[in-house]
């Protein structure tokens, strides 16, 4: 047994230096993957009118800001779960997901009232929404399995849930900047499909990645 | 003589540094800690093959380690993971009353106490904690532990299997 002095003979004889797990600099990454993600879609498929214009529309700010909140702050989260500590916190993707359950709660609302914009959107339009979306919040979603990989998350099935919130949210955020749509109905709808296929993706996908 | 948390922190620095002196230092006075730590936590002859479990997590995970944090809740988180997953196992053997001798003087003060695996057990409800305490850790069958506890079979199952569940995801908290 290792406890015995050989068998931590043998395991001192494999040492060699580490790095500890810098989540500051895979945050980091992942928001330079967002912005790259962001600036390809809006070459590939436009800038929004009001942002080219200079007059952007409190929606997209809004929207902008809740998003941004709901990404960086998961992916905060997450990758502090990277690094294990009894007693330790990593709630604040719970304040992140509160902040963001205004677009579903908010469209359902709009679409009682009338704001029926997202039946009249063109299925082709929430399409590209999700299909650009999902692309840049896989890509966002490497340097968090990267950084859980080399750590040690307790909670491999709630890791994999918030890696996938995370994404979505960066995601969302980088396509938000060329989606011409500012219908609270449309942004709860389909920002929130994506946010939770995204969920659902990371909670069946990551934890065999993680697990240790 | 056991070694405080400043020392144990300042040996895991230098071990992720290449310190191999300091490492063999970590993982001694790392694996009496856990000895202590998994003592009536587990059944007497699992002990020893749990220490060596986490000593290899410890070995494997040491880029996990924040060195502006302390040290021993980072092993107590290591520790908790291990001891749920073995838990988990659907081991077998024999039932025996926890009267082995481990010394545990010195492991009750506040900061063990809060990173403690009864810490751990006592956020469960009674029914999980106590089906867990006496199949898993104490190794009784389902028929004693029913007998014991007043539950039924199949609800000492279930209960143990989101008792498990639920220890999986408060393995960080104090």
């Amino acid at each position: 047994m290792p406890q015995n002095d050989s068998d931590i003979a043998a395991l001192v004889g494999e040492l060699h230096p580490v790095r500890p797990v810098n989540t500051g600099v895979m945050l980091a990454v992942s928001g330079v993957i967002m912005c790259t993600a962001m600036i390809a879609i809006v070459a590939l498929a436009g800038a929004r009118a009001d942002l080219v214009a200079g007059a952007p529309d409190p929606m997209l700010l809004i929207r902008t800001g809740i998003l941004a909140l709901l990404g960086f702050g998961t992916a905060y989260s997450v990758l502090a779960m990277a690094k294990p500590s009894v007693g330790r916190s990593h709630n604040g993707w719970k304040t992140a997901i509160a902040a963001a359950m205004i677009f579903p709660v908010g469209g359902i609302i709009a679409a009682a009232t009338g704001d029926n914009a997202y039946a009249t959107a063109p299925v082709t339009a929430g399409m590209e929404c999700l299909f650009y979306s999902l692309a840049g919040g896989s890509a966002a979603a490497v340097p968090m399995v990267m950084a859980l990989r080399k750590g040690a998350p307790t909670s491999p099935l709630r890791a994999g849930w918030l890696v996938g919130v995370a994404a979505g949210g960066l995601g969302a955020l980088a396509y938000n900047f060329h989606c011409p749509f500012d219908s609270l109905t449309y942004t709860g709808l389909y920002y929130t499909v994506v946010v939770g296929i995204c969920a659902a993706a990371g909670r069946l996908i990551v934890p065999r990645l993680i697990r240790w | 003589m056991k070694a405080s948390e400043d020392a144990l922190r300042a040996f895991m620095v230098a071990a992720q540094s290449g310190d191999k002196a300091a490492y063999t230092a970590l993982l001694t006075e790392s694996g009496r800690w856990l000895a202590r730590f998994f003592a009536r936590k587990i059944s007497p002859d699992a002990v020893d093959d749990l220490v060596q479990d986490t000593l290899m997590s410890v070995h494997r995970k040491l880029a996990s380690y924040d060195p502006q944090r302390p040290y021993l809740p980072w092993l107590a988180a290591i520790a908790r993971y291990r001891w749920v997953d073995r838990l988990r196992q659907s081991y077998k053997h024999e039932a025996r009353t926890l009267d082995f001798d481990v010394e545990t003087e010195g492991h009750e003060d506040v900061v063990a106490a809060k990173i403690s695996i009864d810490r751990l057990l006592n956020q469960l409800p009674e029914k999980q904690a106590s089906a867990i305490r006496l199949m898993k850790i104490e190794g009784h069958s389902v028929t004693e532990t029913s007998a014991r506890t007043g539950q039924s079979a199949s609800s000492v199952k279930v209960n143990i299997h989101r008792g498990l569940k639920k220890l999986s995801a408060l393995i960080e908290s104090e």
